[in-house]
């Protein structure tokens, strides 16, 4: 919030306010390591050989060195039970080279398309939707609202064939726009734009309204300017979620693993009854799936901050 | 001499014209959202719905002459009453499906009373903190708290499952932390069916065998004992795992809804003497009402279909304490050849987060003039 | 005249132009074989026998999908109406997808039936038809763990074993290992097709010959279960949640406990993963009276019955599942045992005849793992009942009885 700061008259920091800072501090510091922890370990993990990882998954700095001592003389993995624990920083990248063996660089860039199409697709139709129920009246306003709002109350699973057929009707299976084109409009999305858009006062529309705009290029030209941070928020939401979406990509993309995402692709890491067996390798591409992801938040969510600032329509 | 009148523009527009502009303006934005929605969303579930009221196995090419029977409400007396009646007359009984379903129902009830205010009261509170102007490295705290959300509940259900095996990461470090807790009286997290109220009463003593006969009545295929039982711990482990992942997201829309707040108000606000609480409580609170309605419907419908987590961990296990509605459709649907009652399954659990929501909305509306 | 005998010849040549283009295209056949992948080495292994299929097939190509999710792509696949040529079924779904209708009968499109074992020729017959040859399969055995037998100073099991030498070892091999963690003697999950075998060694049964009755209310269940149950009370057995582990195989891989009864799938998992375990199998332990039983697991290639090219297909299943592809993938030495009779030694060979001998002993009286559709209800009640019997908020009998009321129910159906 970019406020200057105002001369308060004699504020004196009471003890009070410093308890309520430290306790502030500790909450945050400690909130902010639950949530990484699980991470750190994630990482740490994915740079030691499958024995290491069994036996040792504590321990953040990787143990065995590369290669060699995660083998045995014949060339044979090492049991778990066999690993030293000395600490030693010798990190492998075993994990890494397994999974990229396994196509995920493919499976990378195929994510990436499918996110950027989806977020784009999202932030246009979403907005779009989102501006005409909050603030233009046409019949069947409310309906089609609570419709919206319905479909997101019903479980994705029981509408998995359904739409399944429906895609196959058209040709769309194993396709890149099979995936984009069902996905380009989310319900959540739509009711995301809608609320912000209520809440954004009359004046400024009416305004431009006045000026003789029509309703679409104020659209573009007025309003979806102040709506950054909503749509900051939205494009965060899409791309994630179309990042790490599995049920969609599993029914649309099965049949060519060469349009394979990066989920469908950690998935077939695992065993036929489930169970993970490539340890290393899921870890590692659990980070790789994640860091992409984590510098774009990064990146992005300084806009939270530089929003439009309401003080402009004062006066 | 008269002043050269002025004559006002001729209005090109009347007002129906006007509505009707305003009104077509609407289609044209709400067309492409409107058309996707069509195609893959409602006619789906139109399709869910007919499918509901059949006896399709799922597996039988659908458009196949005979490959479904119309049953009627039949699959939805199954599942709430637990019994149907044949067209020739014979009762067939469906106790497992009816005692499944109240199952299932009871977990994710359970499931969605802890998760919903626990994230939302969490979320709103880090996202005060968060954004205090005193707060230095903002940015880390935003994305460390928003990092769960992140990752694909698929792979974060897998790592979880990791760290919380009995001997793993997060047991050995409590262990480590303290002295009591070692291998032999490490919690199972990830398989273990008591329930978590069960396990305090029996701190205070008291257990099934001398609370009284009351417990044993049954009521919808449970003794009134079953339906105490609180969320096992293992649903607990879920519902941890679940909280801690979605934080983050409410997080970021109160922040969004916080940033709308101008600091005018808060000066104001701090130049008439109020101190931090206050402004917390009687401006920041009710300025954020809209938005906390849309975390809590978000939260809500969420969390009544929580399905990931329990496909990856759990499989509804351990003793059935972790099959939810969401999951109960799908093992229907998929491993039991039963689509129609999958489908029935899925339209009951609308019905329920509809009621919900608007019973949530009526209860927010009356407060505010939302 | 001239022009007429230049428009029949063109005409003519048109047509046979146009037959001969009919002609080869119809040689070029693609069929789609779906399956799920199992390990790297596995795939590959498939991969080259569709090889070698297509380089004996001139014209025919095949599309090997191997999917995630298996069932719920397959199923999806099914009632679009698109479903694969030639696909995986696992015995204990053929009865739900016979009984959907989308598979083909088998009947006098098999070959080599009398290279096949005849247990999984019963295993894929449903209703009276033979509908698919089978492509590869597991038998249940007995996995001890040799040092840990050694250090107790006990015998190695062997194929004479009773309950009661089970219980005895099982007990005796009970502790804690140098770490301070507990070990158990044997592992016992709770599920109903690892109890199978205890209730058919005790002459038990859960269904009649016709799958019309239940006939699970025997004292012979009750005897098999409260065995079960009794050694996880008694603290020597427990499920492998119990000692850190998330199947049996781990379990009894980290050394937590001294007995697991596994398939042969468990082979490639301890060969590679801890190679340094030194462990044995034999057959799974008699009932005191003697009888012997274990479950064979089963996978097998079947053909659409909704098919463009049902004899290319059925061509490719028999081509995998015959002894020539059985060689193929036996001398890999998987974990799985390939189906063709003629190739048993080669896998023998390969693996190991001693490990290798301990599960295909089994074969001969080994149980199919297959029950009526929606037996899945049955199956769940069974296993929740189970853990809560393992904790000791129920007893055996209370496990028979809602078994048995929920068989009684899925079969009104």
């Amino acid at each position: 919030m970019t406020a200057s700061t105002t001369t308060a008259p004699h504020e004196r920091r009471s003890p009070l306010m410093t308890a309520l800072t430290v306790v502030g501090w500790t909450v945050l510091i400690v909130f902010a390591a639950l949530e990484i922890f699980p991470f750190v370990f994630t990482v740490a993990n994915s740079f030691k050989c499958l024995p290491a990882v069994q036996s040792y998954p504590r321990s953040i700095i990787p143990v065995p060195p590369f290669g060699a001592e995660c083998q045995t003389e014949t060339g044979a993995a090492r049991s778990p039970g066999d690993v030293s624990g000395a600490v030693t920083f010798n990190p492998t990248l075993e994990g890494y080279e397994e999974i990229a063996d396994a196509n995920l660089p493919r499976w990378l860039y195929n994510t990436a398309i499918f996110a950027v199409a989806i977020t784009i697709g999202r932030l246009i139709f979403d907005s779009l939707a989102g501006y005409a129920l909050a603030r233009l009246r046409f019949p069947g306003n409310r309906l089609v609202f609570y419709t919206i709002l319905g479909t997101m109350m019903v479980p994705a699973i029981v509408l998995l064939i359904p739409r399944f057929i429906i895609l196959k009707e058209l040709s769309m299976l194993n396709t890149y726009q099979g995936l984009i084109v069902p996905l380009a409009v989310d319900a959540f999305g739509i009711f995301l734009m809608k609320q912000f858009f209520e809440s954004i006062p009359n004046e400024i529309e009416e305004a431009a309204m006045v000026d003789g705009a029509n309703r679409l290029t104020m659209f573009f030209r007025v309003v979806l300017p102040m709506a950054t941070p909503a749509l900051t928020a939205l494009a965060i939401f899409s791309f994630q979620g179309a990042w790490n979406d599995f049920l969609m990509p599993l029914l649309i993309l099965s049949g060519d693993s060469d349009l394979w995402t990066l989920t469908l692709g950690l998935s077939f890491l695992r065993g036929a009854y489930g169970e993970t067996l490539r340890w290393h390798a899921f870890l590692a591409g659990s980070v790789l799936t994640t860091l992409p992801l984590a510098l774009i938040f990064f990146y992005f969510q300084r806009y939270f901050v530089e929003g439009v600032s309401y003080s402009g329509l004062k006066g | 001499m008269a002043q050269p009148q002025v004559l006002a523009r001729p209005k090109v527009t009347t007002m129906a014209a006007k509505r009707r502009q305003e009104a077509l303006t609407g289609y044209m934005f709400m067309a492409p959202a409107l058309v996707i929605f069509l195609v893959f969303l409602i006619i789906p579930i139109g399709a869910a719905v007919y499918l509901s009221f059949t006896d399709w196995n799922g597996i039988t090419p659908v458009f196949d002459e005979g490959a479904y029977q119309q049953v009627g409400l039949d699959n939805y007396r199954d599942l709430l009453l637990g019994e149907h009646t044949e067209d020739d007359g014979r009762v067939v009984k469906a106790t497992t499906r009816q005692r499944d379903f109240f199952i299932s129902l009871k977990n994710t009830t359970y499931y969605v009373l802890g998760v919903v205010p626990t994230q939302t009261l969490l979320a709103l509170i880090l996202a005060v903190i968060v954004n205090q102007r005193w707060l230095k490295a903002k940015g880390f705290f935003r994305t460390a708290f928003y990092f769960p959300s992140i990752t694909s509940s698929v792979v974060i259900s897998i790592i979880f499952m990791w760290m919380f095996t009995r001997g793993g990461l997060i047991n050995t470090t409590i262990g480590a932390v303290f002295s009591g807790y070692d291998s032999g009286s490490f919690v199972n997290w990830l398989d273990d069916p008591r329930g978590v109220i069960h396990i305090i009463l029996e701190q205070f003593g008291v257990t099934r065998a001398n609370v009284g006969d009351w417990a044993s009545n049954r009521s919808l295929g449970l003794t009134t004992w079953e339906w105490l039982s609180g969320p096992s711990v293992t649903m607990l482990t879920i519902m941890i795992l679940n909280t801690w992942t979605t934080i983050g997201t409410m997080m970021v829309i109160f922040l969004a809804a916080l940033q709308n707040i101008p600091s005018s108000v808060y000066e104001a606000a701090a130049i008439d003497g109020a101190n931090a609480w206050r402004i917390f409580r009687q401006i920041t609170v009710p300025l954020l009402r809209p938005t906390t309605f849309f975390v809590v419907t978000l939260g809500l419908i969420g969390c009544f279909q929580v399905f990931d987590q329990i496909y990856v961990i759990s499989s509804g296990g351990p003793a059935k304490t972790t099959l939810t509605v969401a999951y109960m459709v799908y093992q229907n649907g998929f491993n039991r050849s039963a689509m129609g009652l999958a489908a029935a399954t899925a339209i009951i659990l609308f019905v329920i987060i509809f009621a919900f929501t608007l019973l949530q909305r009526l209860f927010v509306s009356e407060r505010a003039n939302v | 005249m001239r022009k007429l005998s230049v428009l029949t010849l063109v005409v003519v040549l048109a047509l046979v132009v146009s037959a001969a283009g009919a002609a080869l295209a119809r040689q070029n056949v693609e069929i789609t074989l779906m399956g799920w992948s199992s390990s790297t080495e596995e795939n590959d292994a498939l991969l080259a026998q569709v090889a070698a299929f297509e380089a004996a097939n001139p014209g025919i190509s095949v599309n090997v999908q191997l999917v995630p999710e298996y069932d719920t792509t397959i199923q999806a696949a099914f009632a679009s109406g698109d479903s694969p040529n030639v696909f995986y079924v696992d015995s204990s779904k053929l009865p739900d997808w016979a009984e959907a209708g989308v598979l083909a009968s088998g009947e006098g499109m098999i070959e080599n039936l009398d290279d096949h074992y005849e247990s999984l020729l019963e295993a894929f017959t449903y209703d009276g038809t033979l509908y698919c040859p089978p492509k590869d399969f597991s038998i249940m055995a007995l996995q001890y763990n040799k040092d840990m037998f050694d250090a107790a100073g006990l015998d190695y099991p062997t194929p004479d074993w009773t309950w009661d030498d089970l219980r005895a070892a099982a007990e005796a091999l009970t502790g804690e290992n140098e770490a301070g963690q507990k070990v158990l003697g044997l592992v016992t999950p709770p599920n109903f097709e690892r109890w199978l075998p205890f209730l058919y060694q005790a002459g038990g049964s859960v269904l009649s010959e016709d799958w019309t009755e239940v006939t699970l209310d025997s004292d012979e269940a009750r005897e098999a279960l409260e065995f079960y149950i009794g050694m996880v009370n008694d603290g020597i057995a427990g499920p492998p949640s119990m000692v850190d582990a998330g199947w049996g195989g781990e379990a009894f891989a980290q050394g937590r406990v001294a007995l697991a009864m596994e398939g042969n799938w468990v082979i490639s998992y301890l060969v590679e993963q801890f190679p340094d375990l030194n462990w044995g199998v034999t057959e799974l332990p008699r009932h005191p009276a003697g009888g012997q039983a274990s479950m064979v697991f089963t996978v097998c290639y079947s053909v659409a019955s909704d098919n463009d090219y049902p004899d290319e297909s059925w061509q490719l299943a028999n081509f995998l599942t015959g002894p020539e592809g059985s060689q193929l993938v036996a001398e890999e030495g998987f974990g799985v045992i390939p189906p063709a009779i003629s190739a048993a030694d080669t896998w023998l060979e390969a693996i190991g005849p001693e490990i290798g001998e301990g599960f295909l002993a089994g074969a001969e009286y080994a149980h199919k793992w297959q029950f009526p559709v929606g037996f899945q209800d049955v199956f769940d009640t069974f296993n929740a009942d189970l853990q809560l019997a393992f904790e000791g908020q129920y007893l055996a009998e209370d496990v028979i009885i809602d078994t048995i009321g929920v068989a009684e129910e899925v079969l009104a159906r």
